[in-house]
C-alpha cells in the first residue's frame, strides 16, 4: 500500500513536469507562455509559503520579501550591469538575510501577533519601495532593466533567454529547483526539528531544541524563496511598480495564502495543487475579470469550512469515507455534521 | 492636524479589531472591508436620500453592527476553534468584499458631505474645522466604548468573557452572545472610522486596506486585547504619520511603524500595556 501510493505520488510529479514541459509548445501563444511563467512564480511562491507553516505560523508578508528580491535583482542589472546568473541568488539572498534579521525579535511572538507582524514588514518595504523614489523610481515604478539575457549553461554553452519561451523554460527550472530544495529540507533533520517545534514547541525545547533559532532559519529559508521568485517576476515582466494594485500590493499576499491553503497546507503538494488550479481558475475568468477576486474568496470560504485540510486531501477524504461505511459505527462517526 | 485626525480613525480600527480579537481570538482581516462599506452606506443614504450626516453615520453603523453579526453567526462562530482558517475565511470575505463594491460602486471617487466647514483659530493657528469634529467624533465613541465595557452588566460580562471565557460560561455568559456583541460592536466602530474618513479623504473601494494595516499595527504596539494600550499606540503612530514625513523623508516614513515596532518587541514582546498569552 505504502508503495503503491509512493509510486503513484512519483508518476504523479513526473506527469506534472511533463505538462509544464509541453504546454508551451501545445498552446504555442505568447500570452499563455507569460501566464504560465507567473503561475509557476505563484507555485514558488505559495510553496515556499507553506514552509513556514511547518513551524506552525503563518506569514502574510511573503510579498514583501518578493518585493525585496524582485527590486534587488532588477536594480543590481540596471546600475551594476551585473548578469542574471549572480542577480537572481542576490535576490534571493538579500531577502533571506532580511527575514533573517527581522525573524529574532518577530519569532518571538507566535500566531496571530506573527501575521500581523509580516503584514506590516510586507506594507513597510511596499512603501519603502514606493517612496524610495532616487533608487525605485518611485511612483513611476521601475523599467528599462534588462531581462536575463544570455547565460552560459554548463552542456548547453551560451543560451539566449530573452524570448519568453526561453525564459518560460529557465523559470521552471528554478522553480523546480527550488521545489526540490524545499522538499529535501522538509524531509531532512531540519524539517523533522521544524514539525517537532510546530506539533509542541515546549517539549521541543525541553528535549534541547533552540526553538527560536530554528524558527528563524525556516523563516529565512522561505524568504530566501520569495526573493527568487520576486526576481524571476521582475525580469520576466521586466518592469516593476509598488503602487497598492501593483504585484507587491496586500492582495497578492492574500492570494497566496489562498493558494496553500484551498491546495492543502497539511502536504507538500498542496500549495502547488492550489496554485496551480486557481491560477488556471482566475485565468478562464478573465472575461468576469471583476468578478475574479469575488470567485477566488469564495472558492476560500468553502474550502475553509468543509475540507479545512484541502483540496489535496479530498481524494483521501473520500476513500476514508468509503472504508468508514464498513466499520461498526462509533458514536463519533454517527455524529452529524461537527 | 491630519496626523491627530488619522490617527484617531486608525484608533476606532484598532478599538474593534482589539474587541473582536479579546472576545473570539480572530483576527478579523475584512474590518477595512466594514470600514469601507460603512463609508459608502453614508454616502448613498446622504446622497440618494438626503439624510443629514449625523443620521446617516448613526443609521449606517447600525446597518454595518448587523453585518457583522450575520458575519459572526454564519461564518466566524464556525470557525473559532481554528485561528489559521479563520485568518483564510476572513481574506477570502475580504477579496469578496472588495471586488463586490468595485463591481457595485465603481471604481471613481466620491465624497461624503464635509463634517464642518470652515477654519478654526486655536492659540493663533488656523485648523479646519472638519478635522476638529472627526478628532472630537472619535474620542466621544471611544469613551462611550470604554464607558459600556466598564459600567454596564454587558460591557462587564464582554470583559470577564475576555480574561477568562470558561469561568465567564461558568457565570452564565454565553460565549456566542459575547462574540455577536464584539462583532456589532467592532464593525460599528469602523463605519464610523470609514465615515470620518470618507468625510475628510474620498472614497475607494480600497481605502480599507491602510487603516486595517494602521490599525493592526495599533493592537500588536499596544497589546492585543488592551484598550488603553490602543489608544497610546495610536496616538503615536499618528505623530509618526505627521511628523517623520517632515522631519526625514517619505521614505523613513514608510518604514517607522516597522522600526517601532522591532524595538517595542525587542523590549516588551506583549506590547505597551499587554499580558502574556
Amino acid at each position: 500500500m505504502q508503495n503503491r501510493s509512493s509510486l503513484g505520488i512519483s508518476l504523479g510529479w513526473a506527469l506534472a513536469v511533463i505538462l509544464a514541459i509541453v504546454s508551451p509548445l501545445a498552446l504555442s501563444n505568447i500570452y499563455w507562455t507569460s501566464a504560465l511563467t507567473r503561475i509557476l512564480i505563484s507555485v514558488l511562491m505559495a510553496a515556499s509559503l507553506r514552509t513556514v507553516y511547518l513551524v506552525g505560523e503563518f506569514s502574510l508578508g511573503h510579498v514583501g520579501f518578493m518585493c525585496l528580491g524582485a527590486y534587488t535583482s532588477a536594480l543590481m542589472t540596471l546600475k551594476a550591469n551585473l548578469p542574471f546568473a549572480l542577480t537572481l541568488p542576490a535576490g534571493g539572498f538579500l531577502a533571506g538575510l532580511t527575514a533573517l534579521l527581522l525573524g529574532y525579535p518577530f519569532m518571538r511572538v507566535k500566531g496571530i501577533y506573527f501575521v500581523i507582524l509580516t503584514v506590516v514588514t510586507s506594507e513597510s518595504l511596499r512603501l519603502l519601495a514606493f517612496n524610495w523614489s532616487d533608487l525605485t523610481g518611485g511612483t513611476d515604478g521601475l523599467i528599462g532593466f534588462p531581462g536575463a539575457g544570455s547565460l552560459s549553461i554548463p552542456i548547453l554553452g551560451q543560451v539566449d533567454f530573452g524570448g519568453s519561451n526561453e525564459y518560460y523554460y529557465l523559470t521552471l527550472t528554478v522553480v523546480c529547483a527550488s521545489l526540490y530544495i524545499l522538499y529535501c529540507l522538509e524531509k531532512s533533520r531540519l524539517g523533522f526539528t521544524w514539525l517537532a517545534i510546530r506539533e509542541t514547541d515546549r517539549m521541543a525545547g525541553a528535549v534541547g531544541i533552540n526553538v527560536l533559532k530554528y524558527k528563524v532559519i525556516n523563516f529565512s529559508a522561505a524568504c530566501f524563496f520569495a526573493g527568487i521568485g520576486g526576481a524571476l517576476l521582475a525580469h520576466s515582466e521586466q518592469a516593476l511598480s509598488a503602487l497598492e494594485g501593483a504585484s507587491f500590493g496586500i492582495m497578492t499576499t492574500i492570494y497566496l495564502l489562498v493558494y496553500t491553503v484551498v491546495g492543502g497546507k497539511m502536504r507538500f503538494e498542496g500549495p502547488i495543487v492550489g496554485a496551480v488550479v486557481l491560477s488556471l481558475i482566475s485565468e478562464f475568468t478573465r472575461p468576469v475579470e471583476e468578478y475574479q477576486p469575488m470567485i477566488i474568496g469564495a472558492i476560500a470560504i468553502v474550502i475553509v469550512m468543509l475540507s479545512p485540510d484541502g483540496l489535496v486531501t479530498i481524494p483521501k477524504r473520500v476513500g476514508l469515507r468509503r472504508l468508514r461505511s464498513f466499520a461498526p459505527k462509533s458514536k463519533a462517526a454517527a455524529k452529524p455534521k461537527a | 492636524m491630519n496626523g491627530l485626525a488619522l490617527g484617531w480613525i486608525y484608533v476606532l480600527m484598532a478599538l474593534g479589531l482589539t474587541l473582536i480579537f479579546g472576545i473570539m481570538h480572530i483576527m478579523q482581516f475584512a474590518h477595512g472591508e466594514i470600514y469601507m462599506l460603512g463609508a459608502y452606506v453614508v454616502y448613498y443614504l446622504t446622497a440618494s436620500l438626503g439624510l443629514p450626516l449625523l443620521t446617516a453615520t448613526a443609521l449606517s453603523m447600525l446597518v454595518m453592527a448587523g453585518v457583522g453579526l450575520v458575519l459572526e453567526r454564519f461564518l466566524f462562530r464556525r470557525l473559532k476553534v481554528d485561528w489559521s482558517s479563520a485568518v483564510v475565511a476572513a481574506t477570502g470575505l475580504t477579496l469578496i468584499l472588495q471586488s463586490g463594491s468595485v463591481v457595485m460602486f465603481g471604481l471613481y471617487q466620491r465624497n461624503i458631505p464635509l463634517l464642518a466647514q470652515g477654519p478654526f483659530h486655536i492659540l493663533g493657528s488656523v485648523v479646519p474645522k472638519d478635522r476638529i469634529v472627526a478628532v472630537a467624533g472619535a474620542v466621544v465613541l471611544s469613551l462611550v466604548l470604554y464607558l459600556f465595557l466598564n459600567l454596564t452588566r454587558y460591557g462587564e460580562a464582554m470583559v470577564a468573557s475576555a480574561q477568562n471565557p470558561e469561568g465567564a460560561i461558568l457565570q452564565g455568559i454565553g460565549p456566542h452572545r459575547m462574540s455577536a456583541l464584539s462583532m456589532g460592536i467592532g464593525c460599528a466602530l469602523a463605519a464610523a472610522g470609514g465615515t470620518l474618513a470618507g468625510s475628510l479623504f474620498t472614497l475607494s473601494p480600497y481605502m480599507g486596506l491602510v487603516p486595517l494595516v494602521k490599525g493592526m499595527t495599533i493592537i500588536v504596539l499596544g497589546g492585543m486585547g488592551s484598550l488603553p494600550g490602543a489608544f497610546i499606540a495610536g496616538m503615536v503612530l499618528g505623530l509618526i504619520d505627521g511628523l517623520v514625513p517632515i522631519l526625514f523623508g517619505a521614505a523613513w516614513a514608510s518604514m517607522g511603524p516597522l522600526i517601532l515596532v522591532i524595538v517595542v518587541l525587542v523590549i516588551k514582546p506583549q506590547g505597551f500595556f499587554g499580558h502574556a498569552e
